[in-house]
């Protein structure tokens, strides 16, 4: 391939974001404006932000990676991204939205009345923004070397400077603008050259004929039940408690505005979902041998060239570079802006000062882990950041919104179960199965078994803790599924 | 395909408590404080009516949402059980794919849009009716 493309691709896209990043400071002038873009923001737009951010690497290229390398049980990672915003609708939107909180720490604390729920919260929401944004960052030195043979790291740091830049610039008015633009580039990105390669392709031979491409063997039909459920649980309930998604619903006007935007999300979600299944489809017809190389994960980046020739071919490269590119500035500049939020608000004081300062510490710790580990698959390793979030934060949020009864004590105990029981099944999981390989599954994908143990200790605690209930429990649950009045400007919090 | 709409989206009507005069809890307004926050310390005065309608309406939207999320959930359950019991559809071929990795690759998601899209409208309606009775007064 040649570099002078992907330098090209990954120049565009880094220019754009930050000259749109710069515009948008021109009308972000107060602290509100800064985290919550003072919720003007339209659902349409709203809507193409919220994809923006969330379609990050293992979205745009771990997906088509898997199925090549797996098979269809692949496609289960997009039903459940997309699913993961129906529980989203169903449960969490409209309430959250009117709850006035702008992070989830802020929505714990006001639930519960407690610093210390809150506390821990904080912690939970980093951890998870900083693992994360690991993956993307893995996607760029990944995209960057197979695209200009410059060694790995040159792609992670480019991304985690441009991403602290644009965010401690321009904060999260601009970000709304970037995002949006970033999901019809995504989108572009992919869609243009699979149309192409359909339209192009008829005079290639497939390197393996459809019956050995698409073997009975990794189809549907074969079916892992355990795993397919436990990774549903993880992403439906995981979606719930990003971070990053979040903060988006805050800048919705009202609880109709939010629900209204999520079904747009789905809309979007779905179309885009089409097109990486579509380039894994044709890569286990035309590009078997990736699976081999250890770079499915580069399958998208590869195909274009390798199936159409000149210049056609160079031009398409560049759009998925620069689609690719778009995913790991947006997916983090979105994690970054969130996590930045709650750093400033819990140790900095809440100035836009400590916004700057944040935004740099939270793009830098993510960088270190990224050049000391060694990077997994995209999908799976973002997978279980799902399971760790559906562990941890799902239940407290889910309870809080829809159970009076939850206490501060029930939620800490919730939370901290959740994450040791999911964190050591994720980290020490490697270890164990050694010996015992029938666990192999249960600790691979843990969801099916910690969301429920860490409901269960949440519910027990705070039933052994009624006086623990907070005073305030039923005005905040009123002010949660009341709808606004009609002229809808409801006074913040 | 979305077979399994039809039982997702059943008339969610919550029982009709009748009309009573309340005070509308506005979300946030102190007049809506309530001060009993212990579930056993129902009938008193108004205050507490207007305490009733809103359990009534969180009881309703959780409902809602636990039916239409079983039902998506069972739907997607019955759809994939049905393409993984016919074998035929592994060795039938469109654009070179067989058709069993073609449905599960998009058949999932015009289910999840369809019960999105009811759900919004169902929800607006238990808030409607929420509001017509608050505002009674």
């Amino acid at each position: 391939m040649n570099p002078a493309i992907g330098y090209v691709a990954i120049a565009a896209v880094a220019v754009a974001s930050a000259l749109i990043g710069f515009y948008g400071l021109r009308v972000s002038r107060t602290t509100s404006d800064f985290y919550v873009a003072s919720r003007t923001v339209r659902p349409w737009w709203n809507a193409s932000a919220i994809g923006g951010e969330y379609l990050s690497a293992a979205s745009f290229l771990g997906i088509a990676g898997l199925i090549l390398l797996t098979g269809s049980s692949a496609l289960w990672f997009p039903i459940g991204y997309t699913a993961g915003y129906l529980m989203l609708l169903l449960f969490v939107a409209a309430p959250l939205r009117r709850s006035g909180a702008y992070t989830i720490p802020d929505f714990t604390e006001a639930r519960l009345d407690s610093l210390w729920a809150r506390r821990v919260t904080s912690t939970l929401v980093i951890v998870i923004g900083w693992f994360y944004i690991v993956p993307q960052l893995q996607g760029a030195a990944l995209t960057v070397r197979i695209t200009t043979g410059l060694p790995s790291w040159v792609g992670s740091l480019a991304v985690a400077v441009i991403v602290a830049v644009v965010v401690a610039a321009g904060g999260m008015r601009s970000i709304t603008f970037v995002q949006a633009f970033q999901f019809w580039l995504k989108l572009t990105a992919l869609a243009i050259p699979v149309v192409a390669i359909l339209l192009l392709v008829g005079d290639v031979r497939p390197a393996l004929p459809p019956v050995e491409a698409f073997p009975p063997s990794a189809g549907p039909g074969d079916l892992e039940v355990y795993r397919t459920v436990s990774l549903m649980v993880a992403l439906l309930l995981g979606t719930l408690g990003l971070p990053h998604v979040l903060v988006r619903f805050y800048t919705n006007p009202d609880g109709v505005a939010a629900r209204r935007t999520t079904v747009i999300v789905l809309v979007l979600l779905s179309v885009f979902y089409l097109f990486p299944t579509a380039f894994g489809f044709l890569g286990r017809a035309f590009a078997p041998d990736l699976a081999q190389s250890g770079d499915a994960d580069a399958l998208i980046l590869l195909l274009p060239d390798r199936l159409i020739a000149g210049p056609l071919g160079d031009v398409l490269t560049a759009l998925v570079i620069a689609g690719a590119f778009a995913a790991f500035l947006s997916t983090s500049s979105g994690l970054v802006v969130s996590l930045a939020g709650v750093i400033s608000q819990d140790l900095l004081g809440g100035s836009v000062r400590g916004f700057r300062i944040a935004a740099v510490l939270s793009s830098f710790v993510p960088l270190v882990v990224a050049l000391a580990t060694e990077p997994a698959g995209l999908a799976g390793s973002v997978g279980l950041v799902f399971a760790f979030t559906a562990s941890t934060l799902c239940p407290v949020l889910l309870l809080g919104i829809w159970w009076r009864g939850l206490t501060a004590r029930g939620a800490i105990a919730g939370m901290l179960t959740g994450a040791v029981l999911s964190g050591v099944a994720i980290l020490g999981g490697g270890l164990v199965t050694a010996g015992l390989p029938a666990l192999r599954p249960f600790l691979e994908q843990p969801a099916a078994w910690t969301v429920p143990i860490a409901v269960v200790v949440t519910v027990v605690v705070s039933l052994g803790d009624r006086r623990g209930i907070p005073r305030g429990t039923d005005r905040f649950l009123t002010r949660l599924h009341v709808p606004e009045p009609t002229a809808a400007h409801p006074h913040e919090g | 395909m979305t077979s399994g709409d039809a039982d997702a989206a059943p008339d969610p009507r919550p029982p009709s408590p009748g009309r009573v005069r309340v005070t509308a809890p506005h979300a946030g307004s102190p007049a809506a404080s309530v001060r009993s926050s212990s579930p056993e310390a129902e009938g008193g005065p108004t205050s507490d009516i207007a305490g009733v309608y809103v359990r009534s309406l969180i009881r309703s939207q959780l409902r809602l949402g636990i039916v239409f999320a079983l039902g998506f959930v069972v739907a997607t359950a019955l759809f994939v059980l049905a393409i993984a019991l016919v074998p035929q559809l592994d060795t039938t071929f469109v654009l070179g794919v067989p058709l069993s990795w073609l449905l599960l690759g998009v058949g999932v998601y015009p289910l999840a849009i369809t019960v999105g899209g009811l759900y919004v409208r169902a929800a607006s309606r238990n808030e409607a009716r929420y509001r017509a009775l608050a505002e009674d007064r």
